[in-house]
């Protein structure tokens, strides 16, 4: 008879119905596939299990997450075949737990407007020479998922540069081109570059990782008046 | 009938250029604009708003993955293209003139992107035209999707803003697909995949 009272106590609170689980954000990397995450409420310290569920408008079929996996932890994978666009997803995340169930607030999402892109691959920096000035031409091709070579996914790209040891970056925008030249450089010393891009309608990638390079040291242009 | 000479003799691929370029910014401004409208809206209202499934432009069958989409003939594109476009002429007047008496406390810069949407529309509209002319009788047939909604937006402030509100997110979708599709269509047209 004792039992219930003490488990409850070893367990420092008492079980309970699992807590509201929150849809935090869905995205789509190139308008073709999507993924959705959530972050669970309390498990009420019982075993709870969360689904997540979606109707899509214009039809009152209720469909369960294809792809619990793809995209590791709460969250749920759409593939190409389960992916529309121009079509709003209604999605729900379920808990439940042995004493009952909890709602996420549902998330209306068009996948065109969840669009970020991953970040430019292959970014390469380079020091060049023009009239015995050093300049850096940065040039980066962009995410293998996006399709941009049909016309599909439409990227513009942004760099940001800074001489290792400073603190702020300089930006630059490039428009839809996959080359940039950086003309100004103060001075001699390591320079960080890294480029992100941005999808019409979109949002902005992450940064690359850092590409570096080393520009031998050099007078500045407007310095050289003083110098002579 | 100078310009149209003029426009004539301007390759296909820039003209493509300039549509994509209008469409982009036509649908930019659609969604500044629902976002105005949005943000003076009960978020109870709010969920109560009708669906886009049922906007009037929704009967015209149009592709709704990359799949899809890449496997449409350019003039059936811009025939789609067009079609929209033109779907949305009369309801862009009824929304022009029930803006100007909108209790929104932004009425007056909702109006002047309304009456900025249409004259974005109007040019794209005239430009598409003339691409029409270029890409084969497909690209000149145009369904045609009337637009029944009357020309009443409500008698209640709240009940105005819904039409409203509704009326724009179905041109921000159908301004989107418009965008979607001139895209391709440029990409197509230059014939160098690595430009895009």
């Amino acid at each position: 008879l004792l039992l219930p009272l003490v488990t409850a106590h070893a367990g420092g609170q008492p079980n309970s119905p699992p807590g509201k689980p929150v849809l935090t954000s869905c995205r789509s990397p190139e308008k073709e596939t999507f993924t959705c995450w959530w972050k669970p409420g309390s498990d009420g310290g019982l075993s709870t299990k969360h689904s997540l569920f979606y109707r899509k408008e214009s039809s009152d079929a209720v469909h369960e997450c294809p792809d619990y996996r793809t995209a590791g932890e709460n969250s749920c994978f759409f593939n190409k075949n389960n992916t529309a666009i121009w079509v709003n997803y209604n999605i729900t995340v379920v808990a439940t737990n042995s004493l009952g169930s909890a709602y996420s607030d549902p998330v209306e999402v068009d996948v065109v407007y969840i669009v970020q892109p991953n970040p430019p691959e292959n970014v390469t920096v380079s020091v060049m020479e023009d009239k015995g000035w050093p300049f850096l031409r940065v040039s980066w091709e962009p995410p293998r998922k996006a399709d941009t070579r049909s016309g599909w996914i439409t990227l513009v790209y942004e760099l940001r540069v800074k001489l290792k040891e400073e603190d702020d970056w300089e930006t630059h925008l490039a428009g839809q081109q996959k080359m940039f030249n950086i003309l100004s450089l103060p001075s001699g010393g390591e320079y960080q570059v890294e480029v992100r891009c941005r999808p019409d309608h979109g949002f902005w990638s992450e940064w690359s990782s850092t590409s570096k390079a080393n520009v031998p040291h050099h007078f500045r242009r407007d310095n050289s008046t003083w110098i002579l | 009938l100078y310009m149209v000479a003029a426009c004539s003799a301007i390759p296909i691929t820039d003209l493509l250029d300039r549509a994509s370029q209008r469409s982009d910014q036509l649908h930019s401004l659609s969604t500044t604009l629902t976002q105005d409208l949005d943000s003076h809206l009960p978020l109870t209202v709010r969920l109560t708003l009708p669906r886009p499934s049922v906007c009037h432009t929704a009967s015209l069958q149009t592709p709704n993955d990359k799949e899809q989409a890449l496997q449409v003939p350019e003039s059936d594109l811009l025939s789609l293209a067009r079609s929209l476009l033109q779907a949305w002429e009369d309801p862009l007047v009824f929304l022009s003139t029930s803006a100007n008496f909108l209790p929104h406390p932004a009425q007056n810069a909702i109006s002047n992107k309304i009456q900025e949407l249409r004259d974005h529309s109007k040019s794209l509209g005239d430009g598409l035209n003339i691409l029409s002319g270029k890409m084969g009788p497909g690209a000149r047939t145009i369904s045609m999707l009337p637009y029944t909604g009357g020309n009443d937006v409500g008698q209640d402030t709240i009940s105005q803003l819904i039409n409203l509100n509704f009326l724009l997110s179905c041109f921000r979708r159908d301004s989107h697909k418009i965008d979607s599709f001139l895209k391709i269509l440029r990409c197509r047209a230059t014939g160098l995949p690595q430009m895009c």
